[in-house]
């Protein structure tokens, strides 16, 4: 039985559709991500799903529990870290994390806590002299607070240093390997090629692709890149059957192919012709974020 | 529960921290408190007729602009969002917030208490009385309060939507000037709004009296909170972004519905103490030439020869009225309460000594004694104005022989502009105020009513028959 299952989510703001029939299931111990440009639907969904607003239509469960007929019961299952975590400038940390505790009617291990997120130097420092990155641990502190099965976590690096980020991977990890189902709405597409299992794209409320990242990238394009620097610049164009999107710019080519064996067979035979000689090379994939702008693009029209 | 009680804990703990909250909630109250006690300063014992006013600007400080103040700030930094994600219902946190902002309330009342008894005011006779005044007119304003957060956007829009509640309340509402110096119009406009019933709920601890005397003004304010509370759920938010429901908004008109009917209620009961037209007309007109009081002409050439048959020719029913606003005398029904009777024994005991009550020419003597009523009339001292008239008799009674007493006291009501009126500097010496300047004149036209006031019930009655 998945942790989270939404089914059918819809949400309209006026004549703005939010969110258009959105589907998706998150399995114990997964991290899923969920993508898109600004706009797309995360947002609306996300806060469907934790109860911030209600949606018009569809289904969402969480832990086997209707949350729309329990939006309570279900709330005690999930545990959210969103984008800015809006607390009492006086409140320390220790005092926060005692009061979500209470809210959620749960005992907790307070230094357990404090030092999962690394927060046991800053527990009784007040929430305005906390830095960006103390304040997102902190957040994520209070998400766990519950000891939550789902996890939603929304742009959690947002804002932070390489180092800090690479912690709060970890982190995330963590969740994974503990169990929960992870939620991850990100902007940032190597975060999410990083750590989700399966993630879906959402454009204009809607979900355009979802899979594993692989996937996705694959599924999109399997064409290879090649850009080549030369001793010499060429007089002419070669003729290549195996590349498109060909360009000669001096001693510089770049070519697109999906056969890339016999493309660069094809090339090297005519730089010999030249006397020419190949100075470097380099191969590249179609990245993660190619793909999303190319599917999002796509879905706009664009 | 638990999560109930530890937001109520930790909120208490964040008000303390804020240094706005406690402006706003202890010290703000604490000026008022003091200014009181500059502007009554002649009052003894002081600030105990002002209370009511003190403590309910105490819960419109706290209430009205302290409770949304840190709602709107909180919602505004998206605290109430993260709440709304715990399973905690919306419930709990609004009877938190109450909790909270009640007992705020109750230890800034406390302060102010403390510090009216270090002054020299003292504790009511029933402090349950007071508690119970106290939180009704605690849970009417947090009623305001709230709606005021419900209907505010930002932390500004609450200061401006505050101020037009509060500022009307303390100049034309009965809260910061007392209902009986108001114009006739103000008192009518008062009967709208709760401070009112707060003031009067209040103050009415203080002067002993029984809440079932106040019951009308403690069912006002319980009317006026439970709908400022409807409302304040009906509309309920949690995140800045999301505007009053457009069901939630017609609540407003059942507040200020209920804010009406509370006046229409008032009105039809004639709770509406002084009408505005005899305010009016005995205002407009008080004091008219010694002449105007008689039915004939009289001019007889010194005290001495002032006979009964001058009295006789006294227009007596032309005078003010005993119960109005100029020239009151207490009725014999009328009782002082305790702090008016120990001040009236205190000046009487003072004026055994006063050197203005012991000059040698009795025409002078009688007119400095009647100052010690007249101006207190002029300056309007609610409390002590109409029960000192008497007191001056009794000094006149001792100092000047009987068979004297009434042609002196003719004889000052016909030449009001005659003598000196220095005596009016020697007043602080029975702990009452002088006045300056053209009000010295004034007062000659009130010793000239007391005097014929006095008159009228010295004169033996067959004198005036």
């Amino acid at each position: 039985m998945p942790k989270l299952a939404v089914r059918n989510l819809s949400k309209r703001y006026g004549s703005i559709q939010a969110a258009c029939d959105v589907s998706f299931e998150i399995a114990a111990g997964e991290i899923f991500g969920l993508l898109g440009p600004n706009g797309a639907g995360k947002t609306s969904t996300l806060e469907s799903l934790i109860g911030l607003i209600q949606p018009d239509a569809g289904e969402i469960e969480v832990c086997g529990i209707d949350a729309r007929r329990h939006p309570q019961v279900a709330k005690a299952h999930i545990g959210a870290a969103l984008q800015s975590t809006g607390l009492q400038d006086k409140i320390t940390s220790c005092e926060a994390l005692r009061l979500f505790a209470d809210l959620y009617d749960r005992r907790v291990d307070l230094g357990t806590l404090l030092d999962r997120f690394g927060l046991r130097d800053f527990a009784h420092a007040s929430f305005d002299t906390l830095s960006g990155g103390q304040k997102q641990r902190l957040a994520l502190a209070l998400a766990f607070v519950n000891d939550p099965q789902v996890i939603v976590l929304d742009e959690p690096t947002a804002g932070l240093d390489p180092r800090m980020r690479r912690e709060f991977h970890t982190h995330i990890r963590q969740m994974k390997s503990e169990g929960r189902a992870v939620l991850l709405a990100t902007h940032d597409m190597e975060e999410a090629e990083r750590l989700c299992d399966r993630m879906a794209v959402l454009a204009r409320g809607r979900i355009i692709a979802a899979g594993k990242p692989t996937e996705l990238i694959a599924r999109a394009r399997d064409t290879t890149m090649i850009s080549v620097q030369t001793s010499a610049p060429l007089d002419r164009l070669p003729r290549l059957a195996h590349a498109t999107e060909l360009v000669l710019d001096g001693s510089g080519i770049r070519f697109a192919t999906t056969q890339v064996n016999a493309a660069l067979a094809e090339l090297v035979a005519a730089l010999d012709a030249q006397r020419i000689s190949i100075v470097s090379l380099r191969g590249e994939r179609a990245t993660l974020e190619d793909v999303i702008l190319e599917l999002t693009a796509a879905s706009s029209g664009i | 529960m638990t999560g109930l009680l530890r937001h109520l804990l930790i909120s208490v703990k964040l008000n303390f921290r804020n240094p706005m909250a406690l402006i706003y909630g202890y010290l703000f109250p604490l000026l008022f408190l003091f200014a009181f006690w500059a502007i009554y300063r002649h009052e003894q014992p002081p600030l105990m007729r002002h209370m009511g006013e003190i403590l309910t600007i105490t819960l419109l400080g706290g209430a009205c602009f302290g409770l949304p103040t840190t709602l709107v700030s909180e919602r505004e930094r998206g605290v109430w969002r993260r709440y709304r994600l715990a399973p905690t219902p919306s419930w709990a946190f609004l009877v938190s917030l109450l909790t909270v902002r009640y007992l705020l309330l109750l230890t800034a009342g406390l302060i102010q208490l403390a510090l009216a008894c270090a002054i020299g005011a003292s504790l009511p006779e029933s402090s349950l009385s007071l508690l119970l005044a106290f939180t009704f007119a605690a849970f009417a304003l947090m009623g305001v309060g709230l709606v005021i957060a419900m209907l505010s956007d930002s932390v500004p829009a609450v200061q401006a939507l505050g101020q037009c509640v509060f500022l009307p309340m303390l100049i034309v509402g009965g809260v910061a000037l007392p209902l009986s110096s108001l114009p006739g119009w103000a008192q009518h406009v008062s009967a709208l709004f709760p401070g009112r019933y707060a003031v009067q709920s209040l103050q009415a601890t203080f002067g002993g009296q029984p809440l079932d005397t106040v019951s009308f003004d403690l069912v006002a304010l319980l009317l006026i909170g439970l709908a400022g509370l409807l409302a304040a759920v009906k509309m309920f938010r949690w995140e800045p972004s999301h505007s009053a429901s457009a069901e939630g908004k017609p609540w407003i008109l059942v507040v200020l519905g209920v804010w009406l009917s509370v006046g229409v209620a008032a009105e039809l009961q004639d709770r509406i103490i002084v009408q505005p037209s005899e305010v009016r007309a005995e205002m407009a007109d008080p004091v008219r030439e010694p002449d105007h009081y008689l039915t004939e002409g009289s001019a007889p050439k010194s005290w001495r020869e002032v006979t009964e048959a001058d009295f006789a020719e006294i227009a007596f029913e032309r005078l003010p009225p005993d119960d109005g606003i100029v020239a009151p005398i207490a009725a014999l029904s009328d009782e002082p309460d305790p702090y008016t009777l120990a001040r009236l024994d205190e000046i009487r005991t003072a004026l055994l000594g006063w050197t203005p009550a012991q000059v040698e020419d009795p025409v002078q003597r009688a007119r400095n004694l009647l100052f010690v009523a007249a101006v207190p009339d002029l300056l309007q001292m609610a409390d002590i104005e109409r029960f000192l008239p008497a007191v001056v008799l009794g000094r006149l009674r001792q100092s000047i022989p009987p068979a004297d007493l009434p042609k002196i006291l003719y004889w000052v009501a016909l030449h009001p502009g005659q003598g000196d009126d220095t005596a009016i500097t020697a007043l602080p010496a029975l702990g009452l105020p002088e006045i300056n300047g053209p009000t010295r004149r004034d007062s000659r036209g009130r010793v000239m009513l007391y005097a014929f006031k006095l008159l009228e019930r010295v004169t033996p009655l067959q004198a005036r028959n």
